[in-house]
């Protein structure tokens, strides 16, 4: 009976869940979708040039750019030309299987070419389709231009390690007090920071309200939908007793659900923001940066000081590390318990969510902003020292500078991999993290 | 509304290849997670492991396909310790922490233009199942079976190898957690410290459960491949593992039976879901008092929502699946 | 109480090998078996346990009493390889430890139970006690597919566990769940595990704990039975009409050290011990922490 109850319960909480999530996207789904085909199948042709500045590779959409795309069998599918602002065009097929898109090379506005001049002809195989769009890309622009000096170079990925360490930093803190205060390590934490850009998408380019306005109302929005999570998930699986594990699975579910909710309103494609979203970098000495680039890192760094003197210096903070130090231990000495984890979860969902707004001013907005980010926030917090807050700020910073500087030794595609290298070495060698304690055994 | 084609399509699927292959994978994970308590999340990485051993050996090496499984075991084994290493000393979520990470830098790896040389990068392998096409009993041109159950021929050897290994599997499995050493992984499952005070190496057997978890795997990436006659490094994404883990789950962990049924129904259900909803936005998109709530391009997403939504509601209110042991369940709240 | 108390011949024996034992800390036995030195482990700058010196007397029933955070179960932990010490040798039947594994002390003979006790809920009893067997050939994969090679061993196994069970009265409930079991149940079934290992020395982490007053009797024969069979035990109580009952000689540890020895009467009446719980009581600062993890 009891179970029942719960069940029913539970149950209608994710369909709320659901349809507010629905409800608050909605609004911008019917522009997303007007390329969509009638087979719902689409091959996305995009052509960037790319062009290196002080070390750094700038890629900018070039429009008017035709391109051929036959079937399989050398059947026309049609002659279709990038768009404006984007670079792309998106072509619907009929169906899944074998085409053949071709970059006419006379088309390329004049001093511009292919990379690889081989690659003009891209082949797409049937089941290149492993979403419903495949996306094709051709890169123009020359190579070797670089005239940047090796100083140049490192200093360059440095800065822009700053601001993605920053960032990670940012949406880890919650990640790492949330796994300290109930033991879950979140899987669906990337997706918060996804939430936060996608929800200032629908404020700024959907409604059109200005970003620095909108801003504090997606942050407290972001803070309540960690909230949601909390009370509507969580919250009960804790209280019916479930195991950690298990409601790590559960969180996983969660990830899956909320990533695909994103792609059902937003559409697989990453958009800019309305604001800030063309600036020309700015030299600061070796570093090159855009204004809106250098304002989110400074801002990025007071807030994470406030966190961190909120922690350190506030009653509040306090008792949330000392939760987060030992749950059992502060409950006994008179904290309640419950109101820190709901503080800890609107906290983490309000700073995950300012990171998904930094992240979207950085490299636009996407549905899988946040589970692309996730890993590195793991690393960082690994490092750091699971359930640490002073950890994850650390860690994360660390972390973000690793995969920046390391694309200067290994290619851009892998940059991540140095993560996982240190978050294997520290598993090793310090399983506990920079700041972690050990825990006793029996 | 054709509810005829769409009643055959979620029968067939029961059987198709896509319940095969994750069949296998939700037998190797069954292994790891359900038995033992390994959050393996990178299962996905030990498909790839067998579909790039074959189609790497065939393509580049110039070799015979079936030099591939020996080569894909060695993959097995170098992705094992990498990821076992580290993390089997310590709690259950560094291993899923470890796993997830690994599986999708193996990914980006196997796609990257710098080892393109290699593994294809993101055009993948295309042509190395000659040789397995090349056995297939059957004529390729003709149809075989009744309907619903109707295949071509390369598509029907294909079935009946990956069942067959499903099979045999199945087996190896049931034996093996029927004997001591599969009685220790189950012990390990519920408390691994009890484990190591009567003298057994917890580290050791973990390890075994993972790499014979991920050898499983590994042969239901090779099945993949050889049906699809092709490998595609996005077929191998984080999420592939977690709806085999969903399979898995549905019918239910720590037993054999639920690595078989389960994937066979998550693919009735899958293909069930898709075929409707595909067929309801046939004529354009679904829209209540004018607005739009399914188009044809959101199926795809809402049927994984569906299955996230399912993942959700299995592990908390039935986490020994569908069919699960009541008596056991009991033991849960304890 | 004690002076009732009627002594079995391998009592008398353990009991004569300690009688010109001072009632010492760290002090010196006849016939150790277990023996450490200068075990130190600190956490997070909190010294937990630092023992200097501390030896068990083989073929006795030695009990590890202290306050509340006093270090005991750390130390448990330490000996038996669940946790590294900051610095530290220590010695079982003449075979250095240090570094040693967990696994590995268990299969030495050295063999441990814990506070809160393991027993594998979703597995039976007779499951459970099988696993406690050592040296098994079907606990390697590749003997695993092939029953004739592990079939004969584990009836053997199977005969021994069914004989404990029966000596621990938990034979009608060989089939069950062990989660069906009740405390005391749980407690016992944890200590014949242990026994499947064919230890020599068997630590126990608080039997008594969470177990009904009707079942402590026979526990406490139960381990007594264990010196009988030539077993040495070293357990941590609370209970101390327990200690008093059972136990051979007694160790008090308050934060982190040890802080006397002695025979059961002896320690009673001893008031370092007196000051050590009472202080206890008053809410003096202790060391360490007894929270389980």
């Amino acid at each position: 009976m009891q179970e029942r109850k719960t069940f029913h319960a539970v149950l209608s909480c994710v369909k709320a869940l659901v349809v507010l999530l629905a409800a608050l996207f909605s609004v911008g789904a019917s522009s997303s979708l007007v390329h969509a085909a009638d087979s719902g199948l689409s091959i996305d042709i995009s052509v960037f040039d790319q062009v290196v500045v002080n070390g750094t590779t700038e890629r900018q959409p070039v429009p008017g750019v035709t391109v051929l795309v036959k079937t399989e069998a050398g059947v026309a599918v049609g002659e279709f030309v990038t768009g404006t602002g984007t670079g792309t065009v998106s072509v619907p097929v009929p169906e899944k299987a074998g085409y053949t898109v071709e970059l006419v090379l006379s088309s390329l506005p004049s001093g511009m070419s292919l990379i690889d001049e081989n690659k003009a002809i891209a082949v797409i195989t049937k089941d290149a389709f492993t979403t419903s769009n495949k996306k094709v890309t051709f890169f123009t622009g020359s190579v070797g231009e670089s005239g940047a000096s090796a100083f140049e170079r490192i200093a360059q990925r440095f800065a822009d390690g700053v601001r993605l360490g920053l960032v990670i930093a940012m949406c880890s803190v919650g990640l790492s007090l949330i796994f300290g205060t109930t033991g879950l390590t979140n899987f669906a934490h990337g997706e918060m920071v996804a939430f936060g850009g996608l929800t200032m998408f629908l404020f700024n380019v959907t409604l059109g309200i200005p970003l620095l306005i909108a801003a504090p109302f997606v942050v407290a929005i972001g803070g309540l939908f960690g909230l949601a999570i909390n009370g509507l998930v969580f919250a009960k699986l804790r209280n019916r007793g479930i195991g950690l594990v298990s409601q790590l699975v559960v969180s996983v579910g969660l990830s899956i659900m909320l990533r695909n909710i994103f792609l059902y309103q937003f559409g697989g494609r990453t958009k800019p923001f309305g604001d800030f979203s063309m600036q020309t970098a700015k030299s600061f000495g070796p570093v090159s940066m855009t204004p809106r680039d250098l304002t989110t890192a400074i801002l990025s760094l007071i807030v994470l000081v406030a966190v961190a003197l909120f922690l350190s210096r506030s009653r509040t903070g306090k008792a949330v590390r000392a939760v987060s130090d030992n749950p059992t231990l502060a409950s006994s000495t008179g904290i309640d318990t419950q109101k820190i984890i709901r503080i800890v979860w609107f906290a983490g969902g309000a700073l995950a969510t300012l990171g998904g707004i930094f992240r979207g001013l950085d490299e636009q907005v996407g549905f899988d902003m946040g589970s692309k980010l996730i890993f590195l926030m793991f690393a960082g917090i690994t490092l750091g020292g699971l359930g640490s807050a002073y950890g994850a700020l650390i860690g994360g910073f660390f972390v973000g500078i690793l995969v920046e500087m390391a694309s200067l030794v290994v290619p851009a595609e892998l940059k991540a991999a140095p993560a996982l290298f240190i978050l294997i070495v520290v598993l090793i060698v310090r399983p506990q993290g920079i700041l972690g304690r050990k825990q006793r055994v029996g | 509304m054709d509810w005829l084609k769409i009643l055959e399509n979620t029968v067939s699927s029961l059987v198709g290849i896509d319940a095969a292959y994750f069949a296998l994978a939700a037998l190797g994970l069954n292994i790891q997670f359900g038995y033992t308590g390994l959050l393996n999340f990178g299962q996905a990485a030990f498909m790839a492991c067998g579909a790039y051993g074959i189609g790497m050996t065939a393509q580049y090496f110039d070799v015979s396909m079936w030099y591939g499984i020996p080569i894909a075991l060695a993959f097995v084994v170098i992705l094992s310790l990498l990821v076992g290493i580290p993390t089997l000393r310590l709690r259950a979520d560094y291993l899923a922490i470890v796993t997830i990470a690994t599986a999708e830098i193996v990914r980006l790896f196997v796609r990257s233009v710098r080892f393109k040389r290699f593994f294809g990068g993101s055009d993948g392998i295309n042509s190395f199942s000659t040789q397995f096409r090349d056995l297939s009993p059957f004529d390729p041109s003709k149809q075989y079976g009744f309907r619903p159950f109707q295949y071509s021929g390369y598509t029907f050897w294909t079935l009946i190898v990956a069942w067959c290994l499903v099979g045999i599997f199945g087996f190896v499995v049931f034996y093996l957690m029927r004997s001591p050493w599969g009685r220790v992984l189950k012990a390990i499952r519920e408390d691994e410290d009890a484990v190591r005070s009567l003298g057994k190496n917890v580290y050791s057997y973990k390890m075994q459960a993972l790499v014979m978890g991920g050898v499983i795997g590994m042969f239901s990436g090779m099945v993949f491949a050889l049906d699809r006659g092709s490998v595609q490094p996005d077929n191998y994404s984080r999420d592939v593992t977690f709806y085999v883990l969903t399979a898995l789950v549905l019918g239910g962990v720590a037993k054999v039976s639920g690595s078989i049924v389960g994937p066979m129904i998550f693919w009735g259900l899958y293909v069930f879901s898709d075929n409707t909803l595909r067929e309801l936005t046939r004529d354009g998109g679904i829209s209540v008092f004018g607005v739009g709530l399914l188009q044809k391009s959101q199926v795809g997403p809402v049927n994984y929502m569906l299955i996230g939504i399912g993942l959700m509601l299995l592990m908390t209110f039935r986490p020994q699946g569908i069919f699960g042991n009541r008596k056991e369940m009991a033991l849960d709240g304890r | 109480m004690v002076a009732d108390r009627v002594y079995t011949e391998t009592a008398q024996r353990a009991r004569a090998a300690l009688a010109g034992v001072q009632p010492a800390p760290g002090v010196a036995k006849p016939d150790p078996i277990l023996l450490a030195d200068k075990v130190k482990k600190n956490f997070g700058g909190v010294t937990a346990v630092d023992v200097d010196h501390i030896e068990v007397q083989r073929g006795s029933i030695t009990a590890l009493i202290g306050p509340n955070g006093a270090g005991k179960t750390t130390l448990f932990n330490l000996l038996t390889g669940f946790d590294t010490p900051d610095t530290g040798e220590w010695r079982f039947d003449g075979r250095s430890l240090a570094k040693v594994v967990a696994h590995k002390t268990a299969s030495m003979g050295m063999v441990r139970t814990f506070q809160l006790t393991k027993s594998l809920t979703k597995m039976s009893v007779i499951e459970n006690m099988k696993l406690g067997a050592t040296h098994q050939v079907g606990e390697r994969w590749w003997n695993g597919l092939f029953p004739f090679r592990w079939k004969a061993q584990e009836k053997l196994i199977e005969q021994r566990a069914d004989q404990l069970l029966k000596r621990f009265k938990l034979d009608h409930m060989r089939n069950e769940y062990a989660g069906t079991l009740s405390g005391g149940q749980r407690k016992l079934l944890e200590m014949s595990r242990a026994l499947m290992t064919n230890p020599r020395l068997v630590m126990l982490d608080e039997p008594m704990a969470g177990v009904n007053p009707a079942l402590k009797q026979s526990l406490n024969e139960h381990i007594r039975g264990l010196r009988d069979d030539g077993m040495t035990v070293l357990f941590v109580e609370h209970d101390m009409d327990m200690v008093h009952d059972v136990s051979d000689w007694v160790i008090v540890m308050a934060e982190g050290r040890i802080i006397a020895e002695g025979t059961p009467e002896a320690i009673a009446a001893n008031p370092a011990v007196i000051e050590a719980y009472l202080g206890a009581h008053q809410g003096k600062s202790l060391l360490g922490e007894e929270t389980p993890s």
